[in-house]
């Protein structure tokens, strides 16, 4: 018990870190501690493959790609940004609110706690057999759902970009080529060539 | 067999010396190889044969003044080298070193996870974060550019590396490193020795990459980057990183004799000169991993560095697919084969 009181301090500062940091690498290197805080948690649960998942997945490859997308833009604090009025206090009411019946819920839920026993003896030592099992038999349906959802981001996220990379292309011709070279069936090749300096070739 | 918890914790202290010494001396060994290879002496002025080097290199970086550039991120920029060699000290304590209780009636690891393998990966997939926040946090351009090189590889050469451990985990069909190393991979059936050999390759070559050694070691090429994330980096900080980059070499050795070569196990026919001595623990596996060191060595000897867009384009157009390949060669010979 003593543990997870420390493991979940640990978790909710770094919760808290990840939405107060005004810095974005700070904000974003809270969040991989309180994701190692969460493994560790589930070690202490005696859930071991879920644990190294957690790190492998969440802090060893999604954080990983968070950081080095932030790196790459070189995302500074933007600084305190006009916003609805009120804003601010209704984001505080709504976290003290969904805070408390979380609480609520956790601490008035009427039903007994699983055995200990039982739970291991599903876990199977926590080892990915345990996992597998769930998640091809019983959940197979779930899992494969999943999937689908997470392709449907993956479309989603291809349509936006594909949507712009479109409209550059047909975008006013010659737009990014090098000087000289015009895109067929334009005649004015003088014309295509200011255009091809970019927004200063108008000068 | 459970230990009890100071057992653990002296043999955990035990092997992080013995890594760091390891360390120390690799330097010199490697200084001196490099030497003979090039046709130069190599350092043999301090102590016999130059043993004393790298004391005198380990003062010289303790006394040496620590940098701290004024527009760095200081706490981050401290934070890093210790990410880089915690993570990389810990990777290794799952690694066993001989079969149970070998070890003058204690085991010879300091950990034996059911999920040993997925630790190794994990804890060395963390390390990047020390590499990649350093770069970060000195707040020059090489030292950025370095870091997002060493991230984007990182990455990159983890697909090749888990796919082929993929293979091992299919066959052994558990993720326990000492169960691996008793069922001996190679021993299953004659029919997945080709993807095995293809695997082996895959992972060695995405081993080399992961630990960003010739001729992948792109985050710290001095030709066009100074000195990578390293660049803003002096004394015992400095120390801490390049502690870290020969300790997860000794990980990568030890992990790939662990999966493709029987780890602790010795080679069957010494029982028949030294009876009992293939079952010696530590010795076989040290062996195992000074082949290793001496091919990073070599290969940093004989390879030039590649270009950045060949790195990314091999690792993600070749590795990864043949890497898949034999995965799925694996797969379907014990599908349909045994």
């Amino acid at each position: 018990m003593a543990t997870f009181v420390v493991l979940a301090a640990v978790m909710v500062v770094g919760a808290l870190g990840v939405v107060l940091l005004r810095q974005p690498i700070h904000a974003a290197l809270s969040l991989v501690g309180t994701l190692l805080a969460l493994a560790v948690t589930y070690v202490t649960l005696e859930a071991h493959f879920l644990a190294a998942i957690q790190v492998i997945v969440y802090a060893g490859a999604i954080m990983v790609l968070f950081l080095f997308v932030l790196m790459l833009l070189n995302v500074q604090d933007a600084g305190p940004r006009r916003s609805l009025p009120g804003l601010r206090w209704a984001a505080y009411a709504a976290a003290v609110v969904t805070a408390t019946a979380i609480a609520l819920v956790a601490f008035w839920d009427g039903r007994p706690a699983p055995d200990p026993a039982v739970v291991s003896l599903h876990l199977q030592g926590g080892s990915a057999g345990g996992i597998a099992d769930a998640l091809f038999g019983e959940l197979l349906l779930a899992f494969h759902l999943v999937g689908v959802l997470l392709l449907t981001g993956v479309v989603g996220a291809v349509a936006l970009v594909q949507r712009r990379a479109a409209s550059a292309h047909g975008a006013p011709k010659g737009f990014g080529l090098p000087a000289g070279r015009d895109l067929p069936g334009s005649g004015d090749a003088a014309a295509g060539k200011a255009r091809a300096l970019g927004p200063g070739g108008q000068r | 067999m459970a230990e009890s918890l100071l057992t653990v914790f002296l043999k955990a202290l035990l092997l992080a010396v013995a890594l760091l010494g390891a360390f120390a001396y690799m330097t010199l060994i490697e200084r001196r190889m490099l030497g003979r290879m090039q046709h130069r002496i190599g350092p043999n002025r301090t102590g016999p044969f130059g043993l004393l080097q790298p004391i005198a290199d380990a003062l010289k970086s303790i006394f040496k003044q620590d940098i701290m550039p004024s527009r760095a991120d200081k706490f981050v920029f401290v934070l890093a080298p210790a990410i880089s060699i915690t993570f990389a000290l810990a990777a290794f304590g799952a690694i066993p070193g001989g079969p149970a209780g070998s070890l003058f009636g204690f085991d010879p690891w300091v950990v034996d996870l059911d999920i040993g393998l997925l630790y190794v990966l994990a804890a060395t997939s963390m390390g990047v974060y020390g590499i990649f926040l350093g770069g970060w946090a000195a707040n020059s351009k090489y030292a950025l550019l370095g870091s997002l090189r060493s991230a984007a590889q990182i990455i990159s050469y983890e697909l090749g590396l888990g796919l082929s451990v993929l293979t091992i985990v299919m066959i052994a069909g558990t993720l326990n490193l000492r169960e691996i190393v008793e069922l001996g991979v190679w021993s299953v059936s004659p029919w997945l020795w080709p993807g095995l050999l293809v695997a082996f390759a895959t992972f060695w070559i995405s081993g080399v990459a992961e630990v960003n050694r010739t001729p992948f070691d792109l985050p710290e090429a001095e030709q066009e980057i100074v000195a990578g994330y390293l660049t803003e980096y002096s004394s015992i900080k400095w120390a801490l990183y390049q502690m870290a980059e020969y300790v997860n070499m000794f990980t990568a050795a030890a992990f790939i004799s662990t999966l493709f070569l029987g780890g602790y196990k010795g080679p069957a026919f010494m029982n028949a000169i030294i009876p009992g001595s293939a079952d010696w623990p530590i010795v076989w596996l040290v062996a195992k991993m000074a082949i290793f060191m001496f091919i990073f060595i070599w290969l940093r000897a004989t390879l030039p560095r590649l270009r950045y867009d060949q790195l990314m384009r091999f690792g993600w157009l070749y590795l990864f697919e043949v890497a898949l390949g034999a995965t799925l060669l694996t797969g379907a010979v014990i599908a349909f084969v045994l």
